[in-house]
């Protein structure tokens, strides 16, 4: 004879067998999903379809998201940088007419269900001021970096004109010089360098035109390494190469091009940005706010120079602790200290308000490696 | 609740906190400063402004020293640690005016409250403390404020 307790159970194993089973469904059905390679778009229009001339800029925006990028502005209110970057990115893609933009927003990797990995990346495609795609996609996918990126950007890119003005703006932690591993959050043995961004940066030329502008909206990017590794691909870079506060350089100027670029003087445009940006970041931040713009032909003399000692410099710091390397101005080193230094850069800085660099009245505009004495 | 149930709710809300650990820890620093500041600007009293800031650069501090004692931690949390302790002793020594460092005037103190949270919001490389130990600075500061 069953006990009662036997019966009171089976009951309630049938009773819940079926919802169960369903459940079981919709977990399996929600798991292949999203292992699929079906890409969940919802483009608004196929490329090319929407008519209009071609594009005269072309916009390529990378945000990294996958890390800290939590900030509080003056008043105390939170922010995530890589969201608040995404939204000012819109408003350049939606005011743009004459461009094509393309914003990679790179997410931190989420699960639904705690278990079922979720796309951690997302293309916003704009043509003349239209959204015309929004894809999610896989960013470990490929031997190669930006392989995810450079697939999407071949498959909805314009064919260029000779006159297409070129720009690739980054948002991001500083981008390590060596090493790199657990720049993503989510990908902890992923490396990623300054390498990397160079070589994403040849396949968006493709070994022809450079792009006319790289901004590098992240800390101690404006070293002689890291303008030596784009150099081959960029004709004028923007950088800070000291400490960048998360709220980055501000996007204003770049949503009016047909008016800031109108003659096509991408060196007066550069110029205009950073003074911008640094008169925007001054309001607020009592940190230091260094950015310089790097005329690439021009720099290359003193970067050459000081390629040997900069690389001899990254061998001895590559295997210190943390701890007992730092960051300094290119100028508190004599070995760096050559005539050709102030050759073709615009340093705009402030020292820091307070700390030990607050009297520091200067800033070579080059950032190196020394030994914590 | 029959045993398995217990276990299965267990397992899932210790996923659930690993998960928005990773979050909760690393970022509680920060609101923790920026909370810091918020009463620094709210307070018009330069003594009191100075003795908020003091305070929770030393609290911040004594859950360092506690959680870097702690067998959890690891050698290069440690070192990141020591790191953030020695930035945080320079900030005490300049609001105090010591150790070489010119007093913080009384009509700056509320930028100095900036400053403190700024300097901590950089785009230069990720809090590389584990979760574990950003998850123990934060329970000790609980404890200590």
């Amino acid at each position: 004879m069953k006990s009662p307790l036997y019966r009171y159970f089976a009951s309630a194993t049938h009773a819940h067998s079926m919802p169960m089973a369903g459940g079981a469904c919709v977990a399996l059905a929600l798991f292949l999903f999203s292992c699929s390679s079906i890409p969940p778009s919802h483009r608004t229009t196929p490329p090319g379809d929407e008519g209009g001339l071609p594009p005269r800029y072309s916009i390529v925006c990378i945000i990294h998201g996958d890390g800290g990028y939590l900030y509080h502005d003056a008043r105390g209110d939170a922010h995530r940088a890589d969201e608040v970057t995404l939204a000012k990115a819109k408003t350049v893609a939606e005011r743009n007419t004459q461009a094509e933009v393309f914003i990679f927003h790179e997410r931190r990797r989420r699960h639904f269900l705690l278990f079922f990995p979720r796309r951690d990346g997302t293309l916003y495609y704009y043509r003349h001021g239209r959204l015309l795609a929004e894809e999610s996609y896989w960013r470990d996918r490929g031997q190669l970096r930006f392989d995810p990126e450079m697939e999407l950007y071949n498959r909805f890119r314009v064919e260029e004109s000779p006159e297409l003005v070129r720009l690739f703006l980054y948002f991001g932690h500083e981008i390590p010089e060596f090493g790199g591993a657990g720049y993503d959050a989510s990908y902890k043995n992923r490396t990623f360098t300054v390498d990397d961004l160079a070589g994403g940066l040849k396949r968006i030329t493709r070994d022809s035109t450079k792009v006319d502008l790289v901004v590098l909206s992240t800390c101690f990017s404006g070293t002689p390494h890291t303008i030596a590794a784009l150099a081959p691909y960029a004709r004028y870079v923007i950088a800070s190469p000291d400490n960048l506060h998360l709220s980055y350089f501000d996007l204003r100027p770049f949503e009016r091009l047909d008016i800031g670029l109108r003659e096509g003087d991408v060196s007066r445009f550069a110029n205009v940005f950073a003074r911008h940006a640094f008169d925007r970041l001054t309001e607020d931040i009592q940190t230091a706010v260094t950015v310089v713009v790097y005329d690439v032909d021009r720099v290359r003399g003193f970067v050459h120079s000081v390629d040997s000692i900069y690389d001899q410099a990254l061998i001895t710091v590559k295997g210190k602790p943390p701890a007992s390397i730092e960051r300094c101005d290119c100028a508190e080193d004599p070995a760096y200290a050559l005539p050709g230094m102030n050759e073709g850069i615009a340093v705009l800085y402030r020292p820091p308000r307070f700390g030990r660099l607050k009297h520091k009245k200067s800033h070579s505009g080059w950032e190196c490696w020394r030994l914590v004495k | 609740m029959s045993a398995r149930t217990t276990l299965r709710v267990i397992i899932i809300m210790m996923c659930v906190l690993v998960y928005a650990g990773i979050a909760v820890g690393q970022e509680s620093v920060q609101k923790y400063f920026n909370d810091a500041a918020c009463k620094v600007k709210a307070t018009a009293d330069p003594s009191q402004k100075r003795e908020i800031l003091n305070n929770e650069l030393q609290n911040m501090s004594k859950a360092l020293d506690k959680v870097r004692s702690s067998p959890l931690v690891s050698k290069t949390d440690r070192a990141a640690m020591d790191r953030f302790k020695t930035s945080l002793q320079e900030k005490q020594d300049e609001l105090a005016g010591t150790n070489g460092y010119a007093r913080v005037s009384d009509d700056q103190l509320n930028d100095f409250s900036d400053y403190v949270v700024q300097d901590m919001e950089q785009a230069d490389k990720t809090i590389t403390i584990s979760v574990v130990t950003a998850l123990l600075i934060v329970i000790i500061i609980i404890l200590v404020t």
